[in-house]
């Protein structure tokens, strides 16, 4: 050791060297320190190496400069609130033209064969009626116009007249609406439930068959039941509640048969089947008014009205549903009592006492592939034809029996392009309600009639009602 | 010589015939024609709905129920008596085209690639990002069709459109007027260009420089995504993009929108420079 720095050991230094005490006493159980520690977690030390780097200063390695991140200012909307505004429904425009004299929907309207080919609006009472139970859809080009109004078509008296013919004879037409995409399958739905509401038959309407099965609705099974079904009684109140405000005139006419034991509420013979649909107040309660409901309008003798049973979205319900039952296996989709309800219906299972109708239609926007359903309607539209009736497959092994069984006595209504004359009859209402601006003459028809493959409405309407066409 | 040229053929071509030369296929058009409706047409209204009631249904109109169709012998005769008369009975302005020849030369939006209104598609492709044009143009579609169904605007006295646009009321039925209206009042007539160190003290020469249409309705489209990218989202789906772009254009129209200040500061901006434009230094440049 060389001597200046052996004398600089002897030297007091002039500023005390500055010692960091222990500051941080901690009272806690000798034997555990674990919260403690959880609770004032040490800080960890700066690292030479973090020193180092100056603060605020990175090496820039690439071109560009990243954005600072900027994060979404003001309210963000309340939950259900942005599907508010998707699903919104505009029934009018008042920029539209009204089109004077066009003749009004009545009872006896759409039966009449004079008058498919003809466009006709819907009264007031009924677009209520059909917006509760949820018949209009979104997609739909209703916004557009001064008041909703639609093509009576050939299809539709076929299938109005087959509505009218069971409910005369009393018994219930079973009848499935297929078609390619954008053919107006949920229209002709729409039309059977407005002369079903016109005529005061009980409608009941399934909008959106998915929402059944897709497991977004609550679901619990129902004591009792072997095998095991499930109710979905969020779904059941809104249903209810649907059917009670669209069939109320009906509803307050007839009154109860049976009584109702298991029902929160004492529902006496005799009173009003509005009482009871009104005692569907919570979501607890409601499967079983739903049922009771049902079972009075089931009842023999008692002068029941036609009953309409509609559902849209047919695929949805014929394939395992994305429940699960306790056990974690998945459920079958016609193991859900409302489902259940009306597949039955659909097989024929269950015979209105004043005749009616149960419509399906398939989706082909939304839609599962079901090849048993696919199997079946192709089965019975031969049959239909007396053309060969199509087997199955083989060498494929995922055939769905139960589903066969539902359709084994359908009707199967194919829905395809319009007429050029029916064609005329819209385009000539689109121009007199100022959306379409052009002279609907022979050769503008058959125009928009080809571009919309061969008088696909939905085709149609998007190839004149929409300025560019996407 | 040519039987066309012969007088007496044609003289011939004029009398009176017993019974049609030539089965014309298109059995109904004038029919149809007398029955087409103009949507500004006043008997329009009166006429609808009866023939809805007595001509439109599919069931009892079929052409051949009302008149048998003719035989092939009877397509020669005539063909025959055609050519004795002077015409051509092939003559493609007859034969074979249900609805005739189209008149040449084409109208633009008869060509598929200019079928749309060419403000629409400018502005169209300026919505389009990442290249997906065809959802530009469902946003465009929804963007028209917002505009269609949204009331009447209240047009702001101090924020004039340009002079000789329609009433407000007559706007929302013809949208691509609409949209038109609204970018090219709120397009500006100038851009500022800098020359870099022009000045003097390395200062830039800021100076006016006007645009052309096309320019115009794009900056002025910009300047509007610009305020709508900075609006907060109210929902989602496929039309809350188009919904907001749509408010905005009413906004513009009703002079309620920020762009008019955007346009009016560049025309300031414009003003002022303008003496710029006789800058020696620039003058120089230019020669």
């Amino acid at each position: 050791m060389s001597v200046p720095t052996t004398l600089r050991c002897l030297v007091r230094p002039s500023v005390p060297r500055h010692v960091p005490r222990q500051v941080a006493v901690v009272w806690a159980a000798p034997f555990s320190t674990t919260a403690s520690l959880a609770a004032n977690p040490p800080k960890k030390k700066a690292s030479a190496q973090m020193a180092s780097i100056r603060s605020g200063k990175k090496m820039q390695l690439g071109k560009f400069k990243k954005k600072a991140p900027g994060g979404r200012t003001g309210k963000s909307p309340l939950p259900g609130e942005r599907k508010a505004v998707r699903k919104r429904i505009q029934l009018s425009n008042s920029n539209a033209l009204p089109v004077p004299g066009l003749a009004e929907l009545t009872s006896e309207y759409m039966a009449d064969k004079v008058n498919a080919g003809t466009v006709v609006s819907l009264p007031g009472t009924v677009q209520d009626e059909l917006r509760v139970i949820e018949a209009f859809k979104p997609t739909q080009y209703w916004g557009m116009f001064r008041n909703p109004s639609m093509l009576v078509r050939s299809e539709t008296v076929d299938l109005i007249g087959r509505m009218q013919d069971s409910a005369e004879k009393k018994q219930t037409l079973k009848l499935v609406v297929s078609g390619d995409r954008l053919t107006g399958k949920s229209m002709l739905l729409l039309q059977g439930m407005a002369h079903g509401l016109l005529n005061e038959w009980i409608v009941i309407n399934i909008p959106e068959a998915q929402e059944l099965t897709t497991a977004s609705t609550e679901y619990a099974p129902i004591p009792g039941t072997d095998p095991v079904q499930y109710m979905q009684n969020n779904y059941a109140l809104k249903l209810v509640q649907a059917v009670r405000k669209a069939n109320e005139k009906t509803l307050t006419r007839l009154t109860t048969a049976y009584s109702h034991p298991e029902l929160p509420q004492n529902i006496p013979i005799n009173s009003t089947l509005m009482q009871l649909a009104n005692s569907a107040k919570e979501a607890d309660s409601a499967w079983y008014v739903f049922h009771a409901l049902w079972q009075e309008l089931m009842a023999k003798g008692q002068g029941r009205p036609p009953i309409l049973l509609t559902l849209d979205g047919l695929q949805h319900i014929m394939k395992v549903s994305d429940y699960r039952s306790a056990a974690y296996n998945p459920i079958h989709s016609h193991d859900l009592a409302l489902v259940r309800l009306f597949t039955d219906c659909l097989a024929g299972n269950h015979q209105f006492p004043g005749g009616g109708a149960v419509l399906a239609a398939t989706s082909r926007g939304n839609a599962p592939r079901v090849p048993s359903m696919e199997l079946a309607l192709s089965q019975r539209a031969a049959e239909q034809a007396g053309a060969e009736i199509p087997k199955h497959d083989p060498f494929f092994r995922d055939y769905d029996t139960r589903v066969e069984a539902s359709l084994k006595k359908v009707q199967v209504l194919k829905v395809s392009g319009v007429s050029k004359l029916e064609a005329r009859a819209v385009m000539e209402y689109w121009a007199a309600s100022g959306v379409l601006r052009k002279t609907v003459d022979e050769a503008t028809v058959t125009e928009k009639w080809t571009l919309g493959g061969h008088g696909v409405l939905g085709e149609m309407e998007r190839a004149s009602l929409l300025t560019m066409r996407p | 010589m040519h039987p066309k040229l012969n007088i007496w053929s044609a003289c011939r071509a004029l009398s009176v015939r017993s019974r049609p030369i030539f089965h014309w296929p298109q059995q109904c058009t004038a029919a149809a024609q007398a029955r087409s409706i103009w949507i500004d047409s006043p008997s329009t209204s009166q006429r609808f709905p009866d023939q809805n009631a007595s001509n439109l249904h599919p069931f009892d109109v079929s052409p051949s129920a009302q008149e048998p169709a003719p035989s092939e012998n009877d397509v020669a005769l005539s063909q025959l008596q055609m050519a004795a008369y002077g015409l051509d009975p092939f003559d493609p302005e007859v034969e074979g085209h249900k609805f005739g020849m189209p008149s040449l030369p084409l109208p633009r939006d008869l060509h598929h690639k200019h079928r749309y209104d060419s403000v629409v598609v400018q502005l169209t492709k300026l919505l389009m990002r990442d290249g997906k044009l065809s959802k530009a143009q469902r946003d465009m579609a929804m963007i028209l069709n917002y505009l269609r169904t949204s009331p009447p605007p209240k047009v702001s006295p101090l924020r004039p459109l340009l002079p000789g646009s329609p009433a407000p009321s007559q706007l929302p039925l013809d949208p691509v007027l609409y949209l038109t209206l609204a970018i090219d009042s709120v397009a500006p007539l100038v851009r500022m260009r800098a020359y870099k160190g022009m000045a003097g003290g390395g200062r830039s020469l800021e100076v006016p420089v006007p645009l052309e249409a096309r320019q115009r309705r794009r900056t002025a489209f910009q300047w509007i995504l610009d305020v709508v990218n900075k609006k907060p989202t109210k929902g989602s789906g496929r039309a809350m993009f188009p919904n907001r772009v749509a408010e905005e254009i009413v906004a513009v129209v009703e002079g309620r929108s920020g762009v008019w200040d955007k346009r009016q500061l560049m025309h300031k901006q414009g003003t002022a420079a303008r003496a710029n434009l006789n800058n020696p230094q620039l003058r120089k440049k230019g020669q």
